[in-house]
């Protein structure tokens, strides 16, 4: 039903649905880190702005083909990470926030200053991406490479963590002291865990400039990573059903409010001209607030209790 | 996986329902109504800057309405998408406006940024406007469905530099530039530069003001050790409020101090008072206290719906001129209203007058460069408001 | 005095009054992580809104500034601990994750609530200070900055004492360090909780209300509050003398590499410097100048 969708389905919606799948890749790559590593970054703006760039560089620049760009964006951005993730390795926790946000903020000075390579504040604009020869000039088309990859990255990151790989970076969020006594190398972990994190946020930095077709600077903020955090909090830390959940609710929240608030000045007239955006993102701040007071396992939490729910319904004991 | 794939289809299906299927027929225009649609912003840190423009474009419409029942006997309904600035944001919205609420065109897509990640999307879609915005870029390639307006920045500092050279005689000036490290600051910064360059004389110096500032000393002090005597500034209203306080604290009096149109409002010299007696800005738009005919009607409008707190003034005044670029643009389109007539009814433009809000206006079907004109004001202060001190003008043609 | 000198002792003047600001602020961020471990998001949103509240209080209700400004610390002080009642509350005994996000939510919430009630305008706040700068030892600084100094001073004078010599600090000082052991003594850690935030808004709104002074006021006021965290690493976490002293510095050292180096640096540095300052100081001294050092190896 999913493959048929743009077929038939409001060109809106679609586009919705495409950055929600850039949300998720980059989403699961940040709980790759934070979820299933510990370490808390807020840097992953910058990371996907390197993946970003790479791409808008590369294409337009260079006039290499998809594949290359893409792999391009997620190996740069990789090596960035592990860059980062060396002298992060002492750091925890509030100190990590830090280390990770400053990195965002020198990031962010680079692209603006060094125009000649980025466009600085002119910003670049892509070249569409074509997948040997055909061009992907539609947001249609676009919904089916966005969903390939999207369900790749699902994959890939689904197996990591059934992996060795995978357990050790859970050993080390659970108890790092126990797990280098067991033998993890917690380092080669911890910059690991960085650098697949990164590759991921490339990815999806390259999705973002083939989509948007116009990359700026303002586009990768410090909101930016905050908001991906949100996703993967909101969404359930750890947990890859949670990352997809934070991802599509963080992108398409703000916008089913308007819907309803636009729908209920339909059918209530008192209401018309009353709708102000302001409120919209009240609610959505709220809401926020409301789903992890209530579950603090995020969206993921309440998924699961519903789950539960649902099977033990006939007995309520 | 079959459950994440049952689960991603309920959410999906039920999307779709809540937000329902595209609409079809003929697209915004009815027998009597004609619908529009506006991306601006109006949340989040720069929503100073898109409400006041975005009301006078809502509010001039509306007069039309209520004075002339509409235009070729059609009323006109705005619809208003916030964008907060964001560019993912305004392609959804036109994306929104187009297949769910059938809009004709939208009166603009909002900052330049977002025009120019939304270019595809006007090409496509046949999207007559207007941007909020002063990018080459629009104009430079030929863009069939963007009508540019205003000057850009590159123009605006020109004129500010040639100001300088010509108007004040000076040889051989001690300039500086206190910018913003975004797109109108560093464009500006690079103008100014270049076009001095052009008169043969180098920047003393070039500071960099970062947007949320809470202090502007170090550059103050840099500029007075420098021994500049005019000062250029590339910042937004609020960074240079701040500039002016600070410069005068330190008793720094440069012989002028410039500002572009995003500062040259009279908040400048309401909030500053004295510290705005040597500022001179220029802008696109007549100021709000002119005499002339179009800017009155701009008063009478305010009034009449009530806007006694609007802010920025200045952007108010812009809003109502596209909008009245658009409105003649309906009437001159008539009742055969379509995209493509619209598109073709504002290249009929010819120095069309909008009786003092902005220069005369004129597109023709190979060029839709705005007219790049800009007015020079300066503060009086004991009257807290900006007084013109030029006529329109552009930039000089340099050798 | 040679120009060389009065240019430096210039920019380390107003280094030293912008620094205060940025102590101030650091100071509420700190509070709250000495005592309950969270990183407060929200905390910007409250400096803001009691900027933009001061504004109304006095522009539209035609308070003085003295009124004013201590109507505005009471609701800073209510605002704190309804904070920690209603929300926070909850979330006792939570993943410390899920409690961030919840500052992140609310600081969402605040911000378009004070969009909504404040409106998006930019205001000029009618300060109270004499225009007139006064010239000390060859340094120009306006009264403003000179209160923002004499303030913060008091501030630190009055919180020393507290913590030091009165039993609520003392019952603080112990819940920070090992909340069971408080408990067990027959401390109410509920009650230091809701005290902890309240004082920690009071300082964001006293930072807000001279930030009103000194900015224009609007919604953009948030994003001060993220000024303060290379001087909160700077001074060390947890640490609320690290707080002032990191502020002071972070002040002056923006100030110097504005004056210096953004002539020789094309492209400004003065914003990114201190977040140099903070990486650098996160990979050599990750405690801060005087934060207590947890010995744990990687």
């Amino acid at each position: 039903m999913l493959a048929t969708l743009p077929l038939w389905g409001n060109p809106y919606v679609i586009y919705l649905i495409n950055l929600s799948c850039i949300a998720v890749v980059a989403a699961l790559g940040l709980n790759l880190l934070i979820g299933y590593t510990g370490q808390i970054s807020l840097g992953h703006a910058a990371f996907i702005a390197i993946g970003a760039y790479t791409t808008a560089i590369l294409s337009t620049k260079v006039g290499l083909p998809f594949w290359a760009c893409l792999l391009a964006s997620g190996g740069v951005t990789a090596i960035v990470g592990f860059g980062l993730g060396i002298p992060c390795l002492r750091l925890k926790g509030l100190y990590l926030a830090m280390a990770t946000m400053a990195f965002g903020v020198v990031i962010d000075f680079v692209v603006i200053t060094w125009g000649k390579l980025t466009g600085g504040v002119r910003g670049i604009n892509v070249t569409k991406v074509s997948i040997f020869g055909y061009p992907l000039d539609s947001d249609n088309k676009m919904y089916y490479f966005l969903m390939v990859l999207t369900i790749l990255t699902v994959l890939a990151i689904k197996n990591l963590v059934r992996t060795r790989i995978g357990r050790a970076f859970i050993a080390i969020r659970d108890r790092d002291i126990a797990a280098e006594v067991i033998g993890v190398n917690i380092t080669a972990y911890k910059v690991m865990a960085f650098t697949i994190s990164s590759f991921f946020a490339g990815i999806a930095g390259a999705m973002y400039s083939y989509t948007m077709g116009y990359i700026h600077p303002e586009h990768f903020t410090l909101l930016l990573s905050v908001q991906y955090l949100a996703m993967i909090i909101v969404g359930g830390l750890g947990t890859i059903l949670g990352s997809i959940f934070g991802a599509v609710f963080i992108v398409l929240v703000p916008e089913l409010i308007k819907a309803i608030a636009r729908a209920s000045e339909m059918l209530i007239p008192a209401l018309k001209g009353k709708y102000d955006e302001e409120w919209n993102i009240a609610a959505f701040g709220l809401l926020i607030m409301i789903f992890l007071i209530f579950e603090a396992n995020g969206l993921y939490g309440i998924w699961g209790r519903i789950k539960t729910s649902f099977k033990n319904w006939p007995y309520t004991y | 996986m079959k459950g994440r794939g049952m689960w991603m289809g309920l959410l999906v299906f039920f999307l779709v329902c809540l937000l329902a299927i595209p609409c079809f027929g003929q697209r915004g225009v009815t027998k009597d109504t004609i619908k529009m649609g506006l991306i601006l912003v109006k949340t989040g840190p720069v929503a100073a800057l898109g409400l006041p423009n975005g009301t006078g474009m809502v509010d001039y419409l509306q007069y039309l309405n209520d004075t002339a029942g509409g235009v070729a006997g059609r009323k006109i309904e705005v619809i208003w998408e916030d964008d907060s600035f964001e560019a993912p944001k305004s392609v959804a919205a036109l994306k929104k406006l187009i297949t769910r609420d059938n809009v004709l065109t939208v009166i603009t897509t909002g900052g330049s940024q977002q025009t120019m990640a939304n270019l595809e999307n006007i090409n496509q879609y046949k999207l007559p406007n207007i941007p909020n915005a002063l990018m080459k870029e629009f104009y430079d390639p030929f863009q069939p469905y963007i009508f540019a307006m205003g000057a850009t920045y590159e123009a605006q500092f020109e004129c500010i530099v040639d100001y300088i050279f010509n108007d004040l005689k000076e040889k051989n000036p001690r300039i500086g530039v206190v910018y913003e490290k975004k797109e109108y600051g560093i464009k500006g910064m690079e103008a100014v530069k270049k076009r001095a360059k052009a008169y043969g004389v180098d920047l003393v110096s070039e500071l960099a003001l970062p947007t949320g500032a809470v202090d502007a000393s170090s550059q103050v002090l840099a500029l007075m050790n420098d021994k500049v005597d005019y000062v250029v500034t590339c910042l937004l209203l609020p960074p240079t409020i701040t500039y002016l306080k600070t410069a005068e604290k330190y008793n720094y009096w440069p012989k002028h101090v410039f500002g572009f149109n995003w500062a040259t409002d009279d908040m400048i010299v309401k909030a500053c008072g004295e510290a705005a007696k040597n500022y001179i800005g220029v802008n696109f738009v007549g100021a709000w206290w002119d005499e002339s005919p179009g800017i009155k009607l701009v008063r009478q409008i305010a009034q009449k719906y009530n806007r006694t707190e609007i802010g920025l003034t200045s952007l108010y005044v812009n809003g109502i001129g596209v909008s009245m670029l658009f409105g003649e643009a309906f009437k001159r389109a008539g009742r055969d209203l379509t995209p493509d007539s619209l598109k073709a009814a504002l290249e009929t433009f010819k120095e069309f007058s909008t009786g003092g809000v902005f220069p005369p206006a004129t597109y023709t079907s190979k060029s839709h460069a705005p007219h790049e004109m800009v007015k020079f004001f300066k503060a009086d202060v004991a009257n807290k408001r900006l007084v013109a001190l030029t006529d329109w003008r552009k930039p000089k043609e340099m050798k | 005095m040679k120009s060389g000198l009065l240019f430096f002792i210039q920019l380390f003047a107003s280094g030293i009054a912008v620094g205060c600001l940025y102590a101030l602020i650091a100071l509420g961020f700190v509070l709250i992580i000495k005592a309950t471990d969270i990183l407060n998001f929200a905390h910007g949103e409250v400096i803001m809104i009691s900027s933009l509240l001061c504004y109304f209080l006095m522009a539209k209700y035609h308070f003085s500034f003295l009124t004013a400004s201590l109507v505005t610390v009471l609701i800073a002080a209510l605002l704190g601990i309804l904070t920690e009642r209603v929300v926070l509350r909850p979330m006792l005994g939570e993943p410390i994750f899920a409690v961030v996000m919840i500052t992140i939510g609310l600081s969402i919430f605040l911000r378009s609530m004070a969009g909504i009630i404040f409106g998006h305008d930019n205001y000029v706040f009618p300060s109270p200070f004499p225009k007139e700068p006064i010239h000390l030892a060859g340094a120009t600084l306006s009264m403003t900055q000179i209160w923002v100094m004499i303030c913060t001073a008091l501030l630190v004078f009055i919180f020393f004492i507290f913590f030091k010599y009165s039993r609520m600090g003392l019952a603080m000082r112990g819940t920070a360090n090992n909340q069971e052991t408080a408990l067990l003594m027959g401390i109410s850690t509920k009650r230091i909780f809701a005290m902890v935030w309240g004082i920690a808004f009071v300082t964001a709104a006293i930072a807000g209300i001279f930030l009103a002074n000194v900015m224009v006021v609007n919604i953009g006021l948030t994003f001060t509050a993220i000024s303060a965290f290379p001087a909160i690493i700077l001074g060390g976490l947890e640490s609320i003398p690290g707080a002032i002293i990191g502020g002071l510095a972070i002040g002056v050292i923006e100030n110097l590499a504005g004056g210096y180096l953004d002539q020789m640096i094309g492209g400004g540095v003065k914003d990114v410097t201190p977040f140099v300052v903070l990486f650098l100081m996160l990979m050599f001294k990750p405690y801060g100048l005087f934060g207590k050092e947890e010995i744990e190896r990687v």
